[in-house]
């Protein structure tokens, strides 16, 4: 891809040569597919009538009060089918698949968001359908991989390395060098080689397309701020791209996990232990050490531990587009908490990042000033790890009694 | 010319086909490893691969995976990697030595300091990540007569093979199939697929040819004589070292090499 792909000094194509040929294939017919205006009624056809698009922006007059800041609002991507802002990807590239004929998909997950978005469009489909899931993150996401295989994917539990999202990644990656042929590797985040990261990003911009209107609908003026969680970087691309350039101030919510040490956090942006690099088929800011070994990451949250991140966030963020910041495990459970409590709204751990750090700031700014949280995905498939968290003791009575039962 | 080419050729004047074998530096130990190493350059083996392990080895298939993630236990470091292995070829000047590694290992140590500091005693550098496309990253090393060394797959387009063709320097590591390392080879017709492929490259480069993945008995090897200048095997060593160990290695390597 000699010159193309490229967002600033990241991004670009390193692929092994095997996967040139089916890149190839991949680019035209993503092109031609973005030309033609049927294929992109489909996409919003089919994000209409089977995601249930668009999803609200919703004003949190309570939780703004407590506060005492900006009027907070949300913007609603847990309200997709599936449960997370996954959807829109997962339908562009099933609809692309399907026109470029290919009988069968494939895809790494971390928290399984993606998984179950991708198994959901392959039943929908027709495809054959493989997910590779980090063996680590299977048993923290079970319920995930129910639905996956109910679905009738195959999930494949990937325990080489860390066992996380980047191995999983791997993996597919070495499904796709053997059978391209009749393959789409669905990848489910702004990451990867050309066109992944243009391509997941603009079937994420819905999200911010669909804040522009309802911000000028509900609010009558667009949001002084925008705040999104950034593992891969979807949710936050499709929430700020159509921002970038405005006046709106764009920011990015890591995992600050539970500590600044090695292996404690999942942050590529203000940490010494991240820098440029080139891996998983693009050049990004990577978290590694310094012999170019990729590191352990952790968060609370199984959709935030990749180590790299989007090429076009981290050129943002070079150009001073878009401010990278963020927010602890344990201020996420609190963020979590405090808008469960205040509006009635569930939200995934991975969004409970986005809005600790927009509450964070939202006490600071005055009450004529509007900011927009990203809630990518609601938090149900979360129990666990909350209940966990919260050191709920009914729940583990429940499993108990929920296990004796079965025997 | 190449120097790496040269020597290709003129060993290929009294052998019908070169071994080129690899070993992961650090695995299972960073002393162990280089035994090996010693072993198949005492063996008279023409070349060594030598792979400094990547944590996301992504053209890599379990066995070798699961080495280089064992390696990475030992903590390995590419500036030491190479002064090893640059001893090892200065005491075996009758074979050559060449690094392996995926981008990322490569471009932290950055391509100014691994062209310096391989110049004197390695003579190439295989890069399974980094595409034709970027050659231009490869620059210093080409300058410091360190041959990158291409992979050719099957499939590839005759405009992508003069392409290749045309930056192509020691030689051109073909792969003999789609997939990654450490699988089994094919039917009949595949084989006589891998011969118009080879053909086709053949008829577009004077650079020698190596063959690798899913290469693992010298019966494989034997049927490559005529076909190709070089046969790779990697993962049928590793597994008879985890096998066997290193008598098994050992083992392997003159089973392999009785085939020349």
């Amino acid at each position: 891809m000699n010159d193309t792909g490229y967002f600033g000094q990241y991004g670009g194509s390193f692929i092994p040569e095997i996967l040139y040929s089916s890149q190839q294939q991949l680019l035209k017919h993503y092109r031609q597919a973005m030309a033609d205006p049927d294929f992109i009624a489909q996409v919003k056809r089919e994000m209409q009538q089977y995601s249930g698009r668009p999803t609200p922006l919703t004003h949190c007059a309570n939780l703004s009060a407590q506060i005492g800041g900006a009027q907070i609002y949300l913007k609603r991507e847990d309200l997709n089918h599936s449960g997370a802002h996954k959807m829109n990807n997962v339908i562009g590239q099933g609809l692309l698949a399907k026109r470029m004929g290919k009988k069968r998909v494939i895809a790494e997950t971390g928290a399984g968001q993606h998984g179950v978005a991708t198994a959901l469009i392959s039943a929908r489909l027709g495809f054959e359908c493989t997910i590779y899931m980090g063996a680590h993150d299977i048993a923290r996401q079970y319920p995930n991989v129910f639905w996956m295989k109910q679905l009738g994917a195959t999930v494949v539990p990937v325990t080489s390395g860390s066992q996380t999202l980047k191995d999983a990644l791997d993996e597919a990656l070495r499904d796709w060098t053997a059978s391209y042929e009749d393959t789409h590797y669905l990848i489910g985040t702004s990451c990867g080689c050309e066109p992944f990261p243009e391509m997941v990003a603009g079937f994420q911009s819905v999200i911010g397309e669909e804040v522009k209107e309802q911000a000028m609908a509900q609010i009558g003026a667009m949001p002084d701020k925008i705040y999104a969680c950034v593992g891969g970087g979807s949710n936050a691309c499709g929430i700020f791209l159509p921002f970038v350039g405005t006046d709106t101030e764009l920011v990015g919510i890591e995992a600050g996990g539970r500590g600044d040490g090695v292996g404690e956090h999942a942050k590529r942006f203000h940490t010494d232990q991240a820098k440029f690099g080139i891996s998983q088929g693009f050049a990004s800011m990577f978290i590694q050490d310094d012999q170019g070994q990729l590191a352990p990451t952790h968060s609370i949250s199984a959709g935030l531990d990749y180590v790299g991140v989007s090429p076009i966030l981290a050129d943002l963020s070079d150009r001073g587009l878009v401010r990278m910041t963020s927010a602890g495990d344990s201020e996420v459970l609190a963020a979590f908490k405090t808008l469960m409590k205040a509006e009635g709204i569930i939200a995934a751990l991975e969004s409970s990042h986005a809005i600790a750090g927009g509450l964070r700031e939202a006490a600071e700014l005055d009450s004529s000033q509007n900011i927009v949280i990203n809630v990518s995905g609601r938090g149900d498939k979360d129990i666990f790890t909350i209940a966990k968290a919260l050191e709920d003791q009914p729940f583990n009575d429940f499993l108990r009694s929920y296990l004796e039962e079965g025997q | 010319m190449s120097q790496l080419a040269t020597f290709i050729q003129q060993q290929r004047h009294t052998k019908s086909i070169l071994l080129m074998t690899h070993v992961i530096y650090g695995y299972p130990d960073i002393a162990s490893s280089l035994q090996m190493m010693g072993t198949i350059l005492q063996k008279g083996v023409a070349i060594l691969e030598v792979q400094f392990p990547f944590s996301d080895p992504v053209a890599d298939g379990p066995t070798i995976t699961d080495a280089c993630h064992q390696a990475l236990q030992n903590q390995p470091k590419l500036g030491q990697c190479i002064t090893d292995i640059s001893q090892l070829a200065a005491q075996f000047p009758s074979s050559r030595v060449l690094l392996m590694s995926y981008l990322n290992p490569l471009l932290q140590y950055g391509f100014d300091a691994l062209a310096t500091d391989m110049a004197a005693h390695i003579s190439g550098v295989i890069i399974p990540d980094l595409p034709i496309d970027q050659h231009t990253m490869l620059a210093p090393l080409v300058a410091a007569n360190v041959d990158p060394i291409w992979l050719m797959i099957p499939d590839m387009q005759q405009s992508r093979i003069d392409f290749v063709a045309a930056k192509a320097r020691g030689m051109l590591y073909c792969v003999s199939r789609k997939g990654v390392t450490g699988q089994g080879a094919g039917s009949q017709r595949a084989k006589q697929q891998l011969h118009d492929y080879l053909d086709a490259i053949k008829a577009s480069t004077q650079v020698p040819l190596a063959l690798g993945f899913g290469i693992s008995t010298a019966e494989q090897v034997s049927e490559l004589i005529g076909v190709v200048d070089i046969a790779v095997v990697g993962s049928a060593l590793l597994r008879a070292f985890q096998a066997q160990g290193l008598a098994g290695f050992s083992a392997k390597i003159d089973e392999l090499m009785s085939v020349s």
